[in-house]
């Protein structure tokens, strides 16, 4: 008999400690979410957001008496904060996946989404839309939003090509010319604010970052990316684990380093890039959220990314509550909310640490 | 007397009161129905007039962004997002339909005490306004200004009815006010604001028309970094009409980023620095401060001491107060013909 106290774990006691973890904070987001709701400007009995959410429930939709449920309140549930809370979770998921990657990737605790220029990249597409501005629609779609994911997706494009020694892209390379990329886009960006006259404004406050004027079509534009970005990273959590040996011990372990790496900064891009656009530059969930769970709950990467992708949802969805209402009517860009709170949280949970922390 | 002359007379009497009777009676019934026929005519007139009136109560109304908006009835909850939105319903009487203001708004009156003693709600900042709050107002009627695509998208995207107020000078300024006495059915008063209005500017015009000489102006937007008017806004229109050449007339943007070198080298004669109230101290410092400017001592407004202020709310918000400011820059660039 081997006594395990105090001992390894198995690697199925630990995979039913994951699931339960998942779970719990599964139970949570959806808690958060459906709380957080109850949030804002306008005075909303709990009792109503219920009633307007179970009504919309198959077979639940039938049992609960909506009459006195006014089209202003459910408006203001349906329309105006389910969409941006749904954003809130899905702009948190998505840069906290993306931040395990680039950290897993580069091996680099610094590392954030934005080290391969999609924040510059999608600074610039969307000053240059505002500056020109592009009809602000076309057809439609806000065109911000698009030139902004247009940009990033442009900007990580030209820093991997930059990069690329043959078919190899040393992560060295990749880390520097995403600075220096960043750097010359953000001069751009500087370039633009000065032209953009009166409209600077709306460039400064498109830079802050927020989820004030969500609707639904941005959400459904950039839910289906996201589902399958962090779905394919996911399937590559085991090669990230491998990767954190170092690449070359990943080479004679038998994963294809190359490939491996470039789905893998593919999808990670992507997915950031489609968070960026309807949210603006959020800081600081990409790169501390992978910290924290990782404090939490260790550095193995099929558990590190699906917790890491709960609780940036979990996170960015209380974040953007408290910017709503903390000086109401008027709102905070929530990157100033993420910022001020998850800093001291994190100096905390590195300072408890006693031991050593490494990725 | 024989009383048969008596009865030929009383015949003869009888016979003409009747024929005139008749006579009279046949004259006036024609004129009676000519009457009836011109009552029928205006009858008709009216009916046609009203058709019109109601077609004209099927509002199109199209907007500064060339948006068309179609009104069935005529808004009773107005939610304004801009300062001088808010100026101009007030200025045209549409005050008791406004519910929702912004935190800038505070002409005519002090609306935040409005807002505290609870007869008025506030939707947040100019920048940032909250669209829960303006959805909370119920409003069938949302004017909207610069710099709010997002707002307005968002608002239009759930049915709102919006119009956006952007304009780029007076003309456009009073097309506005316009627009918004048709949308709130104030066409009259509207009509009457703007013929003021264009009367009041059309004064100014002929007044400095005489002038012999037509001094350089600088209007300081911003210091540090240095901003000034181009020729893309109204401000630009406002020196240009009060006698004055804006020493930015080349540059094509409302506002733009400048350089001390370009001032100096431009050395207007005048200089307007903005003043806005409650604001703190002035952006710009004091004129001590402004002529103490590396370099600016070689301006001729400062060398003659032509530093003024204007009230910043008046120059900048494209309401009916334009002409305020247009009245008083007229006095300042020209004090010798006032």
């Amino acid at each position: 008999m081997i006594n395990t106290n105090g001992v390894e774990t198995t690697y199925s006691e630990r995979v039913s400690r994951w699931k339960l973890m998942v779970i719990i904070l599964t139970v949570a987001l959806m808690l958060t979410i459906v709380l957080s709701l109850n949030v804002g400007f306008a005075q909303i009995p709990f009792s109503t957001v219920l009633k307007i959410l179970a009504k919309r429930m198959p077979f639940l939709g039938n049992l609960v008496d909506s009459s006195n449920v006014s089209y202003v309140e459910e408006a203001i549930i349906i329309q105006i904060r389910m969409p941006r809370i749904l954003a809130g979770a899905l702009v948190g998921a998505a840069l906290a996946a993306a931040g395990v990657v680039y950290q897993g990737i580069f091996r680099n605790p610094m590392a954030d989404p934005y080290v391969l220029g999609v924040s510059a990249g999608a600074a610039v597409g969307a000053s240059l839309a505002i500056v020109l501005g592009i009809g602000f629609t076309l057809l439609g779609v806000s065109t911000v939003p698009i030139s902004a994911f247009a940009g990033s997706l442009i900007a990580v494009f030209t820093v991997y090509n930059i990069s690329r020694v043959g078919s190899r892209v040393p992560v060295t390379t990749l880390l520097l010319s995403g600075i220096a990329v960043s750097i010359f886009l953000s001069a751009i960006v500087a370039v633009l604010q000065v032209i953009a006259g009166e409209r600077l404004h709306i460039i400064v406050f498109w830079l802050m970052g927020g989820f004030s004027y969500v609707e639904w079509k941005d959400v459904w534009a950039v839910l289906p990316l996201i589902c399958l970005g962090t779905a394919v990273i996911y399937f590559y959590a085991r090669d990230l684990n491998i990767l954190a040996l170092g690449e070359e011990s990943a080479q004679h372990l038998g994963v294809d380093v190359e490939k491996v790496k470039k789905l893998l900064l593919v999808f990670a891009s992507l997915i950031t890039a489609s968070a960026v656009s309807i949210s603006g530059l959020i800081a600081f969930i990409g790169l501390v959220i992978p910290h924290i769970t990782r404090i939490m709950i260790g550095p193995d990467h099929r558990i590190l990314l699906p917790t890491s992708i709960i609780v940036g949802a979990f996170f960015l969805v209380i974040c953007d509550a408290v910017a709503r209402v903390i000086v109401s009517p008027v709102e905070l860009p929530v990157g100033v909310i993420t910022a001020l709170s998850g800093g001291p949280f994190f100096i905390y949970l590195l300072r408890k640490k006693k031991e050593s922390y490494a990725i | 007397m024989n009383p048969k002359y008596v009865a030929y007379t009383m015949t003869a009497i009888a016979i003409i009161s009747v024929i005139s009777a008749v006579y009279v009676y046949a004259y006036y019934e024609g004129k009676i129905a000519d009457m009836r026929s011109m009552i029928s005519d205006l009858q008709s007139d009216i009916a046609n007039l009203q058709s019109e009136l109601y077609k004209y109560r099927n509002l199109t109304l199209v907007d500064d962004r060339g948006y068309v908006l179609n009104l069935t009835s005529y808004p009773n909850r107005i939610v304004s997002l801009a300062p001088s939105n808010t100026e101009i319903l007030f200025a045209i009487g549409a005050d008791d339909k406004v519910v929702g203001v912004t935190d800038y708004c505070n002409y005519p009156y002090n609306f935040s005490a409005w807002i505290e003693a609870g007869n008025l709600t506030s939707v947040g900042d100019y920048w940032t306004p909250n669209i829960e709050a303006i959805v909370v107002l119920e409003p069938d009627l949302i004017l909207a200004a610069f710099a709010q695509e997002e707002v307005v998208n968002t608002l239009r995207g759930m049915g709102y009815k919006v119009l956006v107020l952007d304009p780029d000078n007076i003309d456009d300024i009073l097309k506005d006010i316009v627009l918004v006495g048709r949308a709130t059915d104030r066409n009259i008063e509207a009509a009457i604001l703007v013929n003021n209005l264009r009367h009041r500017i059309d004064a100014v015009v002929s007044k400095v028309a005489g002038a012999t000489f037509t001094p350089k102006v600088y209007y300081e937007v911003w210091y540090d970094p240095l901003w000034s008017v181009g020729s893309g806004g109204w401000e630009h229109e406002l020196i240009e009409k009060a006698g004055g050449i804006n020493i930015f007339a080349d540059q094509t943007l409302k506002y733009f980023e400048t350089s001390s070198e370009a001032i100096i080298e431009r050395n207007p004669d005048i200089m307007m620095f903005p003043l806005g109230h409650g604001a703190g101290p002035p952006f710009w410092g004091s004129f001590d401060q402004v002529k103490a400017r590396p370099g600016w001592d070689a301006i001729s407004a400062v060398q003659n001491d032509r530093l003024y202020t204007i009230d910043a709310d008046i120059v900048s918000r494209p309401g009916p107060r334009i002409v305020d400011a247009l009245e008083i820059l007229a006095e300042i660039i020209h004090p010798e013909l006032f």
